[in-house]
């Protein structure tokens, strides 16, 4: 039988991080991967993410920032289109728009506002969350700091963090706008990859917690995945870090609360102390470590962490290089949003709610010359059913329709929710495997007795999206969970 | 049965209530799980006494119970509980109690082993949910199937008597925790020997349409042996007697404990015979491992108290008048001839022989007559004659 000190499950990005740091510390490490590409979800997302600092420092790695203008429209059914442009973190300009003077000032007030919050939360985004209760000295140490940048705001200011920190974005938008585009394309940044509308309660939590892990409150795209993933890659080499792709493992062999082994399907079972498993909590607890050892308490609350995925993506190729009507072209390399307002939107989550298909759905999309590709929400994980594909077609073609004149569709492809699921092995197709939601946060995340990446079973830890920080390609889960797992190995 | 809803008749009617609502004289009912049960049929003295010298009839249909089916029955009430019934055979009966993740007790139960697919948990509180949850990621089914079985405890002395008069064949030679399938006057009947008296005593279960017959067979020589039905007081009495704990009463479950510091683990119940850390993984065992290492803060005691008067609801001191704990049952046993009670103790006061006080507050013709009262602590178990465990049962 092979041996290895650390076995990885799922070759996706916060897998291979983990794999880096684990395999430079003289580990020897085995990733297996499910699919024959490496790097998981982060192929899904395109092809520029934001990666956190604190990784690349971590594992010194030097990848390009992308320098390039951004700009992001959001498309308007009269054809008055708002486009902003974003100069680094928080430099945003309004370009053109059809939205008051006033309401202008008071937009671009409430995009500082937030990043002030952002900033706020994003100290404690990237360490290890503590543990109410625990009585270690860390963590007690990293909740006061907590409180203390939270009250380091001042008075006024942390006021309105409490007051909006519950709140829908829908309240807090109609306090101070009235222009529906606006409304739309701020509302958009909250629940896009959610199960919350935007008068959900959280919906401001979440684009406060998206604009923390992704330092930018549009998520503009700040590095090439791509070269990130390869640059991991070639460090997981250099480390003799084993990869093994287009193997599944079945099953998490425990002895007596102890890690003993994986088996895979292709029958080989391998020995192994430690086990990070990148793959989604529900997954990890529920087939692969089984319920037989775990205690009835904890499967009810994974039973009970909500995954339920509702963005689907869907990729067109058109005839022709694609224009937007009434829109300069060279905004054309930015991202486009179409929620042209919070009632649109609102009922676009309703039919959410009931499981079904929303037939006048928000997107999000970019364009590359002659193709498009979109997120399109809410597009709910089916249980029991299959997704009416072309149905979501041709609502999607039904919105581009009004955009994108004089251009012929010539073939797309659809990944709905239960498609993630089945490709990435992700229980719901959940974006972050699992919602962003007040009770499945920080120390709570992904449940109760499983937070600070370790898991009831001795030597089992999680990185996935499902661990805090969440989703995102930060690159941060990986780093905690092997950081982790090293504590541990050190204290016996 | 009927289930309808209605305002003039909001508690359900177990298949026996023709008979026991001729019996109860009294009038008096106790909600059990949503059925009318009688508390007291007309003196409670009198029933307790039938069940100590003749035998007593008790309806406990509102008893949930849970049918376990599949391949993996077994392994998943090994998962349930804190014992080892990896080893139960067909016809056995094991009496269980199950924890959650913090290692304490939601409730006890018995189970009955009809074979190793299918499997019965019988408990006192509804479990359903705890189950089902509990299921996830076995080959098993739980059902609820208490509606569709009715039930009767007949406990006492001459229990297996009337049952062999009543030609149930080889009744005597069924042992303490087995049951079996009986032809009772013509219905078909399971009959357990087990039961919540601490005496000879046999539970008979039985299909909804059979239940009268059943009820009046069991009558069938009341000229010479006064069998009695038993109201749920009397059963009270029987059960403090033997040492049988219950929950919400002497201990609260963890489901349904709102503040944390009053769920109570097995140890402190002084359950822990039934907690075996050497079987495959059940919930609760991690933390059962580090609270059986660590010492006891609390725990439930039988109590022999002095004087005649009931030490209901009492505050136990010790002997400098600091208080260590409270009476959670207590009763003058007519049996025993003596005072017993059920309570909790602080570490000091747990060992059997040591002296705590209750102060008792006894009303006597509009005044409390208080008395401090010394008890000292001794077994549970007040009551265990050997006819009991005795096989083949007395005739």
């Amino acid at each position: 039988m092979r041996k290895f000190d650390i076995i990885i499950i799922g070759g996706g990005h916060n897998g291979l991080v983990a794999a880096s740091v684990l395999s430079k510390k003289g580990n020897k490490v085995l990733v297996i991967e499910k699919n024959e590409q490496l790097g998981g979800l982060s192929n899904y997302v395109d092809s520029l993410s934001y990666i956190s600092e604190e990784v690349l420092k971590e594992l010194n790695i030097k990848i390009e920032k992308d320098i390039n203008e951004n700009y992001v429209s959001a498309l308007s059914d009269d054809l008055n289109h708002t486009v902003l442009k974003i100069n680094g973190n928080k430099n945003i300009e309004i370009l053109q728009t059809n939205a008051s003077e006033s309401d202008q000032v008071n937009f671009i007030k409430l995009i500082n506002k937030y990043d002030l919050f952002a900033r706020t939360l994003r100290s404690f985004m990237f360490k290890k969350p503590p543990r109410v209760k625990s009585g270690s000295r860390s963590d007690i140490w990293q909740l006061v700091s907590m409180g203390l940048k939270v009250r380091l705001l001042g008075k006024k200011n942390m006021r309105e963090l409490l007051r909006v920190i519950g709140l829908n974005i829908a309240d807090d938008l109609e306090d101070n706008i009235t222009d529906n585009i606006l409304k739309g394309l701020l509302s958009n940044e909250a629940v896009i990859g959610t199960n919350l509308g935007a008068r959900s309660p959280g919906s401001i939590l979440n684009l406060l917690y998206n604009q923390a892990t992704n330092n930018s409150i549009f998520r503009i795209n700040k590095y090439n995945t791509n070269s990130f993933l390869n640059s991991i890659r070639e460090i997981c080499k250099k480390n003799n870090v084993e990869i093994e792709t287009n193997k599944k493992v079945e099953k998490i062999n425990i002895s007596n609360q102890n890690v003993n082994s994986v088996l895979l399907d292709t029958g080989e079972e391998i020995q192994t102390s430690s086990i990070i498993s990148n793959v989604d909590p529900k997954t990890t607890y529920l087939k692969l470590v089984g319920a037989a050892n775990l205690d009835t308490d904890f499967i009810r609350r994974t039973k009970n962490y909500r995954t339920k995925g509702t963005v689907a993506k869907i990729h067109i190729d058109f005839e022709n290089e694609i224009k937007i009507n009434n829109l300069d072209t060279k905004y054309l390399s930015g991202k486009f949003v179409y929620a042209p307002d919070i009632k649109y939107i609102e009922h676009a989550f309703n039919d959410n709610k009931y499981n079904k298909l929303s037939s006048n759905p928000c997107l999000e999309f970019y364009i590359n010359k002659n193709k498009l590709s979109a997120n399109i929400y809410f597009i709910p994980y089916l249980i029991n059913s299959a997704h009416d594909k072309k149905k979501i077609l041709s609502n999607v073609k039904l919105i581009l329709e009004k955009f994108v004149t004089e251009n012929q569709i010539l073939s797309s492809t659809i990944e709905t929710p239960n498609d993630i699921e089945d490709k990435y092995n992700i229980s719901g197709g959940h974006w972050s495997h699992g919602d962003m939601e007040i009770d499945q946060l920080l120390m709570m995340r992904p449940f109760y007795g499983s937070s600070q990446y370790s898991t009831p079973i001795n030597g089992l830890y999680l990185c996935s999206a499902g661990t805090h920080p969440g989703g995102g390609v930060t690159g941060i889960n990986g780093i905690n969970a092997a950081k982790q797992l090293l504590k541990d190995n050190r204290n016996g | 049965m009927d289930n309808s809803f209605s305002f003039t008749k909001p508690l359900l009617e177990t298949p026996f209530h023709e008979r026991t609502y001729e019996a109860c004289y009294n009038n008096d009912w106790y909600r059990w799980a949503g059925y009318k049960i009688a508390r007291e049929y007309s003196n409670t003295e009198l029933e307790y006494t039938a069940m100590r010298n003749t035998a007593g009839v008790l309806d406990i249909t509102p008893m949930h119970k849970y049918d376990i089916k599949g391949a993996d029955a077994i392994r998943f009430v090994d998962k349930l509980v804190t014992r080892n019934v990896t080893e139960i055979k067909s016809g056995q009966v094991m009496y269980i109690i199950w924890c959650n993740e913090d290692g304490n007790v939601i409730d006890d139960g018995t189970v009955f082993c009809f074979d190793s697919n299918h499997l019965r948990i019988f408990c006192a509180e509804r479990n359903l949910n705890w189950f089902s949850d509990t299921a996830i990621g076995f080959d098993v089914e739980v059902e609820d199937v208490s509606d569709t079985i009715a039930a009767l405890a007949f406990q006492g002395p001459l229990s297996c008597k009337i049952l062999n008069l009543l030609n149930v064949k080889n009744i005597e030679n069924l042992k303490p925790f087995y049951f079996d399938d009986f032809d009772l006057n013509g219905c078909k009947v399971t009959i357990s020997r087990t039961g919540f008296s601490g005496d000879l005593g046999y539970e008979i279960w039985c299909k909804n349409e059979d239940a009268i017959s059943v009820w009046d067979s069991l009558f069938k020589f009341n000229r010479d042996y006064k069998v009695l039905p038993a109201g749920m007081n009397a059963l009270e009495m029987v059960r403090v007697e033997a040492g049988f704990i219950q929950p919400n009463a002497d201990f609260m479950s963890a489901e349904q404990a709102l503040r944390p510091n009053r769920m109570r683990n097995p140890f402190e119940l002084g359950m822990g015979w039934l907690v075996d850390l050497n079987k495959n993984y059940f919930t609760g065992k991690k933390n059962l491992v580090d609270l059986k290492k660590k010492t006891l803060t609390k725990k439930l005691v039988g109590l022999d108290i002095q004087g005649d008067k009931p030490a209901i609801g009492s505050v136990l001191y010790d002997k400098n008048k600091k208080e260590i704990g409270i009476v959670t049952a207590g009763m003058w046993s007519p049996s025993l001839k003596s005072n017993i009670a059920f309570g909790y103790v602080d570490k000091d006061h747990m060992k059997i022989g040591s002296k705590v006080f209750a102060e008792i507050y006894h009303p006597e013709e509009l005044e409390y007559k208080k008395i401090w009262a010394e008890c000292s602590v001794v077994k549970k178990q007040f009551f265990n004659p050997p006819r009991r465990h005795k096989v083949p049962a007395e005739i």
